[in-house]
């Protein structure tokens, strides 16, 4: 497997973590599911992702859990930041990432939130994600390094 | 639309059984629709929606729900 590599700058306030292009989906077996009784399904759409050691699961933006149809599967964790206490909703779902070899992920727990004057990003790549890869970071080339 | 506005008659079966099933089954996930409670309890999130999936389908959605005495507060940095 050929290592990704991701630049980032930590002393870049503009730069606060790595960003990976991800392709957020439905399981193959709901879409199938639901296509079997008539649903329909937006086509695939890539968003960028931040990668987020600091976050134990993998959180998406409401608008885009909402646009892309994921599965619901629960509502109301709870989650605390800095900026105070959130709930979240919940859904079952798929994580690809396009063009980098990197292996998909299948049918995790994705929580969604509002990502209130977020531009940059729609997604915090969490642990539940990384504890699938192996992350090493250069401070010498600022460079991210990916295997999985 | 606001998070909490789903699952209402699932959550409320869910807190009928809370301490019995935390007590057996700590951190193991259990699958609800409505009033109905999926057989058997799931180690794993994976395992407990493809349950879910075949039972119920996609038609409405179903509560796939990690069993803790207390609501966990997780912490994003």
């Amino acid at each position: 497997m050929v290592p990704i590599e991701l630049p980032w700058n930590p002393f870049n306030q503009l730069d606060p973590a790595p960003c990976i292009k991800i392709v957020i989906a439905n399981a193959d077996e709901t879409i199938m599911a639901g296509r079997a009784i008539g649903f329909e399904y937006p086509t695939p759409h890539e968003i960028t992702a931040l990668i987020d050691t600091g976050s134990p699961f993998t959180i998406v933006n409401r608008v885009h859990a909402l646009n892309r149809m994921l599965a619901q599967t629960g509502a109301g964790t709870e989650i605390r930041t800095l900026g105070g206490k959130a709930k979240c909703g919940e859904h079952s779902g798929t994580i690809s990432f396009p063009g980098t070899g990197l292996k998909r992920i299948e049918t995790l727990r994705i929580l969604s939130r509002d990502f209130e004057d977020e531009r940059y990003y729609s997604c915090l790549i969490g642990r539940d994600v990384i504890r699938h890869w192996k992350i090493t970071f250069d401070g010498h080339s600022k460079r991210v390094t990916i295997t999985d | 639309m606001a998070p909490t506005a789903e699952f209402e008659a699932e959550l409320k079966v869910f807190e009928r059984y809370r301490r019995e099933w935390s007590d057996a089954h700590p951190g193991e996930y259990v699958v609800i629709q409505d009033g109905v409670v999926l057989e058997g309890f799931f180690q794993e999130y994976a395992e407990a929606f493809k349950a879910g999936l075949k039972r119920f389908g996609v038609r409405r959605p179903f509560l796939v729900k990690q069993v803790w005495i207390t609501e966990p507060v997780y912490f994003v940095a």
